[in-house]
């Protein structure tokens, strides 16, 4: 690099690091003193490009940031029952039968919902059923080894929810696709059934993790409980004794009829 | 039709990180970026309640569109993008070229000792240039990017962005009266 090239980047760019910047530099007195004067109008630039910042200007946004989570939450700018509509979101939710649904989700449906919320599973994924053996390895990769897999896993993947890990099925059912979460390391201590802004969800202790289910509709919700606990060779008590899988996949017309 | 364009996008991309990450993320992010924004902001539109609209427009967005941030290197110039954009789209709306601002309202040089004086001045002669050689300018002192990225950002090449930096530097030292151009010409 000369002094001309020099001088040209030292104008355009004065912090430049080019080796043959920096070589030139330490080689040339004068375009080093060049250099020193230009720094220093640098800093002057950089000082009066540094106005003063609003007070609370971070507080503010992250408190607009969490309004508007919380009104996305609510369903307000996406509506839940939209979402039922336009993709095949499942939660699995334990029934409290004797209690009716709560209107607040709890804590970790909740994790489960924002997943949902995020990873919309979109209707052409959903229109068959997955190999059973993804299913099987989904829940191997989670620590689980399935006793046998349900008909009617239309979709299939590992996901995070919150801080857990799980399996994240569609199973697209008579009322309509019902989101199912297997999460793996966290065992909640009883079912819980909830309902709000049109979403309907339970979520169950299920071996060592918990099954959350979430619908536009909760119809089904016995049905995928029963086929589950069998699946991970829990005893299901029912009123025919044991209960054994009953749900059929309906055809690919059926996935998405609406509510 | 929005609903589609969501499941397509998240279609490809199924893992996400954990809500309550995501969350942290999004803080850090405001906490680490919005000092340098709001003044690239304020840059960039010339006002104080503008460039604070701007700068949570921004952030709102950057919030929804998280998942889309890969690599935690290019997060600056992945908001000053959205930023721009933003800005863009106001401007738009407005149907205001937004080269046309020269209505800056700069901080009040109030209680003035000679170092504040010196600032108002070069904030009055920054606002003074035309926003081709001061976007870029702000883009490399406040952005710390290289030529080559301011490049990218302004969708110009990288010779020409030099040649603006250049213009930029020479015509705040005309403006202030600093002549030691014509000095460093006679060294060479
Ligand atoms: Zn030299
Ligand atoms: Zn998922």
């Amino acid at each position: 690099m000369n002094c001309l090239e020099f001088r040209r980047r030292l104008g355009s760019e004065p912090a430049c690091s080019f080796e043959d910047f920096v070589a030139h530099r330490a080689e040339c007195v004068h375009c080093a003193a060049a250099h020193a004067r230009a720094e220093e109008f640098e800093s002057r630039i950089r000082a009066a490009f540094n106005v003063a910042v609003p007070a609370n200007l971070a507080d503010r946004i992250l408190l607009a940031q969490t309004t508007e989570a919380r009104h996305e939450r609510r369903g307000r700018r996406r509506g839940f029952a939209a979402l039922m509509l336009a993709a095949a979101a499942s939660i699995v939710v334990a029934l409290v039968a004797v209690n009716r649904p709560r209107t607040e989700v709890p804590e970790l449906a909740g994790m489960v919902v924002d997943h949902l919320r995020e990873h919309v599973v979109g209707a052409d994924r959903t229109g068959s059923p997955v190999p059973k053996q993804d299913v099987m390895d989904a829940f191997a990769a989670r620590g689980v080894s399935l006793a046998s897999v349900p008909d009617g896993v239309n979709y299939v993947h590992k996901c995070p929810a919150g801080p857990y890990n799980t399996v994240h099925m569609v199973m697209p059912e008579r009322s309509g696709p019902v989101s199912v979460v297997y999460v793996a390391d966290k065992r909640i201590a009883g079912q819980v059934d909830f309902s709000r802004d049109g979403m309907h969800g339970r979520q169950l202790p299920l071996g060592k993790g918990s099954l959350v289910m979430v619908a536009s509709a909760d119809a089904d919700f016995d049905a995928i409980e029963r086929v589950w606990k069998s699946a991970m060779g829990e005893a299901v008590a029912t009123s025919e004794g044991f209960a054994v899988p009953v749900l059929q996949s309906p055809g690919p017309g059926a996935i998405l009829a609406a509510p | 039709m929005k609903q589609d364009v969501d499941c397509k996008e998240t279609a490809t991309m199924p893992v996400y990180p954990p809500m309550s990450s995501r969350q942290n993320q999004f803080e850090a992010l405001v906490r680490g970026h919005s000092t340098d924004l709001y003044r690239y902001a304020y840059w960039l539109c010339g006002q104080d309640a503008l460039a604070q609209d701007l700068v949570q427009d921004t952030f709102l967005r950057a919030w929804r569109a998280l998942d889309k941030l890969r690599e935690v290197g290019a997060v600056k110039a992945w908001l000053i993008t959205i930023l721009r954009r933003e800005h863009a789209r106001l401007f738009e709306r407005k149907s205001m070229p937004s080269d046309d601002i020269d209505d800056f309202d700069l901080p009040d040089p109030q209680a003035t000792p000679e170092r504040r004086t010196e600032e108002s001045a070069l904030r009055q002669a920054i606002a003074k240039l035309e926003p081709k050689y001061r976007d870029p300018l702000v883009l490399q002192v406040l952005g710390g990017f290289s030529c080559s990225e301011i490049a990218a950002q302004l969708g110009l090449g990288e010779a020409a962005v030099m040649t603006q930096l250049f213009r930029a530097r020479q015509k705040l030292k005309g403006q202030l009266g600093l002549d030691d151009q014509a000095a460093e010409v006679s060294e060479l």
